[in-house]
């Protein structure tokens, strides 16, 4: 009888103050953020960062601190968290791409442009292939990102290769939504490759893409995505929320940049809606316009920019 | 109640089901599916497919294809399954084109004329779709090598069921039994086995190749027409033998 009032007077309360619709993960401080005095006022444009809502000017700075704390562990963490299989899914990416390929003998090369490649990891990839492969000695590549430590970081990188201050290799600290140094249609590959989660107006930075590629021009994304299989998706979900920012913690000694990191791959549109946001920008789409790799966990996009029939 | 709980998880899923994009039958009352290929992809495929003959069924090709359509290298990453493409373009339009071949399907008769048959329109539409490979038959074993990777497998024997279907609908096949499916797969196999004689065929005019189609074709109508037989005899003898038991009293 006691145990029955008891059990009522729970119940009700739990119908007067209903539970919180997410309910909180082991390991992660993701109710915390949720949480957090940063709520923005109304009339604001506001975009996701993470599960958190912030005002849209305020994105940019909140990505940028992220990346700025994480540029020098960045690979090293990529390793650890993907168990080293990003380095497969590159290489895929890129040799899907096909970067160089040519039906004539004295092509002037591709012109590609590696958007948030601040470590350079695909513009390295991408001329290997376009030198060694397809023997296009004349294919070159812009690598932009908007962050200035992770450029710098990819410079350094780019001592290593055979690309060091050739004219071959190029960077620009801009924003992907506007990219006002590079002309319309001039280039044949725009990538990005792990960045577009973290843009702040996904649409406009996809127009800008259009933009700047040439009639025919690839526009190729490999970003995190939705995982197909439930019983899959269950076992990564746990992996991502839980061991994720705890290895943030241990290796790179920051927790609440690599808690974003996952919160923002769960907010990234899955699939089939990113896929339409690449043909609503204008862009025509190969096949069922995507690629899932690892289960789903990465997928690759694809888009070309239509020629105007005359 | 639990069905009730359950059918409105199953309406999304059935929505999420794209409509196919080969019809497995023929309609009169329907116009048909727009085809695996987007207008696009088509130009661009058409535009590769003079350059087989030289370049065979290569990236090349594909690359040639894009800038004669007004696309550039890089535009070759509208085809997810590169090459292969080519390959199910070529097996697509030529299955299509099976169509167009007027003097065939309806021949212009004259007086006292008899209306040619079912089978010799089956074997005249084979002969032009073995045709249709003549410009680039020195170049069809690479076509038949990326039909064969596992990957491009299912693809290549759809095409050939659909193209042994389409030539049978063409001549007007009407039948709804068993036959059906025999007709089918030995057409499937008959039409495979000579394309690969083809491919090492170097006599004028494919004579060879003509000679080794008339006698496979033969064979099907001995080998039908004994398996008929058989059949036949075998059904008599079962039927004699049960009449013979029920005449001695026997109650089946």
């Amino acid at each position: 009888m006691a145990s029955r009032s008891v059990f009522r007077s729970l119940w009700r309360a739990s119908k007067l103050h209903p539970l919180p619709t997410r309910a909180p993960r082991c390991f992660s401080n993701s109710t915390r953020l949720a949480e957090s005095p940063t709520q923005p006022s109304n009339h604001e444009k506001t975009t996701h960062f993470g599960f958190e809502t912030v005002p849209e000017a305020e994105k940019e700075s909140r990505v940028a601190g992220v990346f700025s704390n994480v540029a020098a562990s960045y690979d090293t963490m990529n390793d650890f968290m993907s168990l080293g299989i990003h380095r497969l899914w590159k290489d895929h990416f890129v040799r899907s791409l096909n970067p160089g390929s040519s039906s004539t003998v004295d092509s002037p090369g591709w012109k590609m442009l590696d958007i948030a490649g601040g470590t350079g990891d695909i513009a390295f990839r991408l001329l290997d292939h376009a030198t060694d492969i397809n023997n296009s000695p004349s294919s070159t590549i812009i690598i932009s990102d908007i962050n200035p430590s992770m450029l710098a970081e990819g410079k350094k990188r780019s001592l290593a290769t055979s690309y060091a201050n050739s004219p071959r290799l190029s960077f620009l600290v801009a924003n992907a939504e506007d990219l006002n140094t590079i002309e319309s249609n001039s280039v044949d590959l725009y990538t990005v490759a792990f960045g577009i989660r973290n843009f702040t107006n996904k649409e406009k930075a996809l127009r800008e893409a259009y933009r700047v590629l040439k009639p025919g021009g690839v526009f190729a994304c490999l970003e995190f995505s939705g995982v197909t299989n439930s019983l899959f998706d269950a076992v990564y979900k746990r992996w991502s929320f839980s061991a994720i920012p705890l290895i943030g913690q241990l290796v790179a000694g920051d927790r609440a940049s690599y808690q974003y990191l996952v919160e923002s791959i769960e907010k990234f549109p899955k699939q089939e809606e990113f896929r339409d946001m690449i043909k609503d920008a204008g862009f025509m789409v190969p096949g069922k316009g995507w690629e899932d790799l690892t289960g789903g966990i990465a997928a690759i996009h694809k888009g070309i920019k239509p020629v105007e029939k005359p | 109640m639990a069905i009730r709980t359950h059918l409105p998880r199953l309406r999304p899923l059935s929505k999420r089901i794209a409509l196919p994009i080969l019809r497995p039958y023929h309609s009169y009352d329907h116009p048909p599916p727009p085809g695996p290929f987007t207008p696009t992809e088509s130009s661009i495929l058409s535009a590769a497919i003079p350059h087989i003959p030289s370049h065979g069924f290569t990236h090349t090709t594909l690359s040639l294809g894009t800038k004669d359509a007004g696309y550039i290298d890089a535009s070759t990453n509208l085809f997810p399954n590169g090459t292969f493409s080519l390959v199910h373009y070529h097996l697509y339009t030529q299955r299509l084109a099976l169509a167009k071949h007027e003097h065939i399907l309806s021949p212009a008769l004259k007086e006292r004329e008899k209306v040619p048959g079912v089978g010799w329109k089956v074997k005249a539409l084979t002969w032009e779709r073995l045709m249709a490979n003549r410009e680039i038959i020195h170049r069809w074993q690479e076509a038949l090598a990326f039909m064969a990777q596992p990957s491009h497998m299912p693809t290549a024997i759809s095409e050939l069921s659909s193209l042994s279907d389409e030539i049978w609908f063409l001549s007007g096949d009407t039948s709804v039994d068993t036959s059906w499916y025999m007709k089918r797969a030995s057409l499937s196999a008959i039409y495979a086995a000579t394309e690969l004689f083809m491919t090492t065929d170097k006599s004028p005019d494919f004579i060879d190749t003509r000679e080794f189609l008339n006698r496979r074709f033969k064979d099907v109508q001995i080998v039908g027409g004994t398996m008929g037989n058989v059949a036949q005899w075998a059904g008599f003898t079962a039927h004699a033998g049960l009449n013979v038991l029920r005449s001695k009293g026997v109650r089946i």
